[in-house]
Order: structure tokens, then C-alpha cells, then sequence
């Protein structure tokens, strides 16, 4: 029973690779107008790249490598192909540096302290003293697990914050009587938080990394705080409309719910230097405008002090989701090919931008992203829509913030949850199996087109407001 | 997703009927193969290997005609193939000699004795699945709702 190559390779996967193969060549026999050689090549991956993360006939990050080692054999300076003269090719090492860029360093840490959180169960133990104010009323408990939720949900792993408070609202609803509403409410509340809440931080989920990732190459530094600034409050008024969505959508007839929580606050010493640890870093991360410390130098604190003090043991360090910093990498490799071969002017020139408004563009943005990613990987979408939207707004001719520009995309591809297969926590959801598919889709695609609406629409006022679209 | 499989081995067609009937909650996602004899099981074995399965569990019964069950049981935990798979001795009729060799040669992982209860066989199945997954599965979502769920998103929450 040995696995092979093509074990669990079904007709997909396999039309998948083939229609990979066939668009990483098209580009090198057909010849496209004002598009520069090594713009042809990068083409080539970005197309396989589309099909690849698609169809997933490959794991999502080996994609990734393959685009850094392509973009490196094709259009950096140690190319394998003649490139053209006058043709200013990024070095190879660059290439490779996407895998060690400062927006990953962030994301790790992270890592950590999600990893320390469940470790320690600081997240059940912070969510049993949270949710006491909350008292008995299913809707305010509601409320209250959506909120803390998505808090969590901001520094940890929306899949992990799912699956730990899954695991604390499935005896609820195994009290609740069958057919009783308030279950399906119940199994929808915490993806949709988890969803929503990843928005809230730069570390909340991949496609926040992989906009300050690009919004970074292009110059624009966004800092932890001004992230938070910009998205919570908007964030929290989705939640609040979910929330009133669940309520009035799938009421419960129960008078009260009763939400037990085993557990008991670590206070061994190991668990007292993560938090300390944890609440220093977070404190450094909101206050990057008063000390000028990085939020990825901030980011490599709990790594350093949780490596050195044990807290991570080598087993633990080498089973972390070092595959979710692989495709941010491979995202960011993929933006900075097709940025430096000029692809992206050319991809913008195929539209004439002119005669649309700006509020259009951007919502066309997030609208496309919603929509790639209710169907594929969150990440993934935004690997591929992230170096296109910034390099519209970069163009003179298009009036619309690079920053807003990624952030949409972002956000577009966060709001996606109308289905199982959207995202893991929805997944998780959806097996335990209390919900149905046609009710995820009403709830989730109800909250991600009001979502949109409130970014697209409503955001850019108080973000000009505020002027913190200056740049 | 290749499903896993679960085999089992009794001669009596009644209780082999048996088994498989209250393997039923399990169905939805795993296939369920049951064979007469222990030829009849290294049949079942080939033909999943053909198709890329991996064998999950094993309920074996003892008193099988040719070959004894605890004997096919070493035999597969003497296979590398088979290490993972969770093995279970359904019986009543095995010796105190025969179950301590399945228990230090087969690394027996239960002893069901016969009569049994839907409901404990459900439980012990359900169990050394979970097992099985946690051990050897990269995605264990789609098992939360057959196996057990608040094992499993533990694990998960975990795993990050």
C-alpha cells in the first residue's frame, strides 16, 4: 500500500494540472501587444497560478514554491532564458526573500502566541470570565460568544478559534431540543465570528498579510494600530448585524442557555511568562505610533522568548502551519513578478479604468473577491487579486488608494462564507452537522454582501475623515 | 478523499450480518468490508490496496475456520503497511494464552466479548477511529460529526 504520486488525484485535480501545464505555456508561443518578454513569462506562472489555486491538483503552498522557483529560472537575474536588454531583472535572491519577508515574521509571531493560547488555555479561560457579564438570554449569550469570538479570532487562527469554541457551544446545542432553531444560530454564530473577527488585525488571517505585504513593497507602511483603527470598528458593526441576523433568523424557544466552561487559569511559571509575554507583544503592537518599533520586530518577541524559555517545544516548532507562511510567501513572489516585468500595466491596460468611478473599481474589487474566495482559499484569492489591485491603484490614471485598494481585497476575501467549502471554520461547522448548506448560504451570503456594502460604501468616509487614506 | 476502511472478520454470516449492521452510523463516511475467513480477509486487503484505502480498523473474530483471528492480527502488525490500523478482538471463545499474544504481538487495541451491545461496539469503533484519524489523517474536519467531535476539535484547535 505504497502512496503514490497520483493517489487521491481525482478527475479535477487531474484536469487541473494539465490545464495548469497548458496556461504556463501559452504565453510562450502566443504573442501579446505591448507586453514585455519577461512579462510574457510571469503570465505564464500567474495563469498556472490561477488554475493551481482553483483546483488545488497541488497543495496550495507547493504552488507557492513553484511560482518563487519559476519567477527565479525565468525572470530574475540568474534566469535560465535569455531575457531582453534594457531589462532591469530583479535578483534571484529576491525572489527567495519573499519567504523571509517582514510581513511572515509578523505572521509567526502570531503563530506563537496563538500556539501559547491553546497551549495554556488562556482562550477557554479569558472566554469563562468574558462571558459571565453576558448572563443566561440566548441572545446576549449569543452576542457575547460572537464577540469574544472574533477578539480571539484576531490574533489566533480563525480555524483554531472555531474549533475551540465549537467545542464549547456543542453541548448547548445537544440541550436544545431537535428542530429547535436556536441550534442552527448556534453552529452559524462562531465561523461567522471567527470569519469576521480575522479581519480585526494585521496577524487575523493570511489575506491581511498578503495586502501589507504588497501594500509594504509598494512603500506604504501600515502599522498594527492603524489596521485596527481602520477595520475594527467597521468589523464590529458586521458582527453586530450578524448577530441581529441570527437572532431574528433562527430564534430559539429556550428561555435561557447555559454555557459551561471547564477551566482553570494556568498559573504554573511557564504559563505566567507567556503572559507576559503575550501582553507586552500586544501591547508593543498598539502602541507601534509612540515607540516606532515595527509591528514584525515587535512579531519576533514571543518567537524569540518562547523558543529560548521552551514554551514551543522542537516537536510543536516543527508541526506549526509553516504551509500558511509558504503561500504568503508565494503570494508576495507572485506580486513582485508581476510588478517588476510590467505585467500588471499591461493587465490594466486590457480595461479602459476611465469611465468608471472610483467607488465602483474598489467595490468591483472586493465583490471579485468575495466571489473567487467563497469558492477557493481566502489566501489564495487573495495571493492573486492583491498584486493586481495595487498596481491599478498605483496607475495615474485610476483614483483609488492602493491602501483601500488592498484592504478591499482583503476584507472581500474574509467576507466570504457562504458556503462549507468558503473557509475551514465554515467546514468545521458544517460537519458537526447542524447546519445545512442552503441556510449557511443565506446567512453568510446576507452578511458578506452587507459587509461589502459597509466597506465599500461607508469605510472610505471615515477613513478620509480621519485621513488615513493621505498616501 | 479516500474513504478508510473498516474490515470485518466472522465466519457466522448471522453475526457477521450483526457487526455490519451496527457499523451502520459509521457508514456515511467509511467503507465497510466484511469477509468470512482470513483468506477471505487478505482478498478484502488487496483489493483496498488496489484502491488506494487504508485500512482504519479491523474487528476480528477468534474461532475462524483455517486460520485463527489472533494469528491474522500479528500477522498485520508484523506488516508495516498495517501498523496504524486499530485492531479489535470480537469474541468468545478466545483463551487466556491467545489474548495475552494478541495484546503483546498485535498490540490488541480492544477485547469486545461477545454478546455485545450496539452501543458499546458504536463506542469502541468510534473511539479507535478517532484514534486512527488523530494519528494519521491531515484533515479532521470532516470526521466531527461520526467520530468523536469534541476529541477531534480539540485537535484542531490545536493543530492551529
Amino acid at each position: 500500500m505504497k502512496p503514490s504520486i497520483t493517489s487521491g488525484l481525482g478527475p479535477t485535480k487531474t484536469i487541473g494540472l494539465v490545464l495548469a501545464i497548458f496556461a504556463f505555456f501559452v504565453p510562450f508561443f502566443i504573442t501579446f501587444e505591448n507586453l514585455s518578454e519577461p512579462g510574457h513569462r510571469v503570465l505564464g506562472i500567474f495563469m498556472m497560478a490561477v488554475v493551481l489555486w482553483i483546483t488545488e491538483a497541488i497543495p496550495l503552498h507547493a504552488t507557492a514554491s513553484l511560482i518563487i522557483f519559476l519567477c527565479i529560472l525565468l525572470v530574475s537575474d540568474k534566469a535560465m532564458l535569455p531575457l531582453p536588454e534594457g531589462y532591469k531583472a530583479p535578483t534571484y535572491s529576491s525572489f527567495f526573500y519573499s519567504l523571509a519577508n517582514p510581513v511572515l515574521m509578523l505572521f509567526l509571531g502570531g503563530f506563537f502566541l496563538a500556539d501559547g493560547a491553546a497551549k495554556y488555555k488562556l482562550d477557554k479561560n479569558l472566554a469563562k470570565t468574558l462571558l459571565k457579564p453576558f448572563g443566561q438570554k440566548p441572545a446576549n449569550i449569543m452576542l457575547g460568544l460572537m464577540l469574544i469570538v472574533a477578539v480571539f479570532s484576531m490574533f489566533m487562527s480563525n480555524t483554531a478559534t472555531t474549533a475551540a469554541f465549537m467545542a464549547v457551544v456543542l453541548p448547548v446545542i445537544a440541550r436544545l431540543p431537535a428542530g429547535d432553531r436556536g441550534r442552527i444560530a448556534l453552529a452559524l454564530c462562531i465561523p461567522i465570528a471567527a470569519n469576521v473577527g480575522g479581519m480585526g488585525t494585521p496577524v487575523g488571517t493570511p489575506p491581511n498579510a498578503i495586502a501589507l505585504g504588497a501594500l509594504n513593497k509598494a512603500g506604504i507602511q501600515i502599522s498594527f494600530i492603524e489596521w485596527m483603527v481602520m477595520i475594527v470598528p467597521f468589523m464590529l458593526i458586521v458582527l453586530v448585524v450578524a448577530w441581529q441576523l441570527l437572532v431574528r433568523l433562527l430564534p430559539t424557544k429556550a428561555e435561557t442557555y447555559t454555557v459551561e466552561i471547564d477551566a482553570t487559569y494556568d498559573r504554573s511559571p511557564q504559563a505566567w511568562i507567556f503572559y507576559v509575554t503575550a501582553a507586552v507583544t500586544i501591547l508593543l503592537w498598539f502602541t507601534e505610533p509612540l515607540h516606532g518599533i515595527q509591528s514584525a520586530i515587535v512579531g519576533f518577541l514571543p518567537v524569540v522568548v518562547m523558543l529560548a524559555t521552551k514554551l514551543i517545544s522542537d516537536k510543536e516548532f516543527h508541526s506549526m502551519q509553516w504551509s500558511v507562511l509558504w503561500l504568503v510567501a508565494g503570494g508576495i513572489a507572485l506580486g513582485d513578478g508581476v510588478g517588476k516585468t510590467g505585467l500588471d500595466t499591461w493587465m490594466i491596460g486590457l480595461i479602459d479604468w476611465q469611465d468608471m468611478a472610483p467607488g465602483m473599481i474598489a467595490g468591483a474589487l472586493c465583490l471579485v473577491a468575495l466571489l473567487f474566495s467563497t469558492i477557493i482559499s481566502n489566501s489564495a484569492t487573495a495571493n492573486l487579486l492583491v498584486p493586481i489591485g495595487i498596481s491599478l491603484a498605483t496607475s495615474p490614471e485610476i483614483a483609488i488608494s492602493p491602501v483601500a485598494s488592498a484592504i478591499f481585497i482583503a476584507i472581500g476575501s474574509s467576507l466570504a462564507m457562504a458556503l462549507p467549502i468558503s473557509t475551514p471554520p465554515n467546514a468545521i461547522a458544517y460537519s458537526t452537522g447542524q447546519v445545512q448548506t442552503k441556510q449557511m448560504a443565506l446567512v453568510g451570503g446576507i452578511i458578506g454582501v452587507v459587509g461589502l456594502l459597509i466597506f465599500v460604501f461607508i469605510a472610505p468616509v471615515a477613513w478620509n475623515m480621519l485621513g488615513l487614506l493621505a498616501d | 478523499m479516500n474513504r478508510i476502511v473498516i474490515v470485518c472478520v466472522e465466519d457466522e454470516a448471522e453475526v457477521r450480518e450483526a457487526v455490519v449492521r451496527d457499523l451502520a452510523p459509521f457508514k456515511p463516511l467509511f467503507r465497510i468490508e466484511a469477509a468470512e475467513d482470513v483468506e477471505d480477509a487478505l482478498a478484502v486487503l488487496r483489493e483496498v490496496a488496489v484502491d488506494e484505502e487504508p485500512v482504519g480498523l479491523v474487528l476480528c473474530d477468534h474461532l475462524l475456520p483455517g486460520k485463527r483471528g489472533v494469528d491474522f492480527l500479528i500477522d498485520l502488525q508484523n506488516n508495516p503497511a498495517y501498523q496504524t490500523t486499530r485492531k479489535v478482538l470480537i469474541t468468545g471463545q478466545a483463551g487466556l494464552d491467545d489474548t495475552v499474544r494478541a495484546v503483546n504481538q498485535a498490540r490488541l487495541n480492544h477485547y469486545i466479548a461477545k454478546p455485545w451491545q450496539p452501543a458499546d461496539l458504536q463506542a469502541v469503533v468510534r473511539k479507535e477511529l478517532t484514534d486512527y484519524v488523530l494519528a494519521t489523517q491531515d484533515s479532521l474536519i470532516p470526521y466531527i460529526a461520526i467520530l468523536d467531535g469534541p476529541r477531534l476539535l480539540d485537535a484542531i484547535a490545536q493543530r492551529g
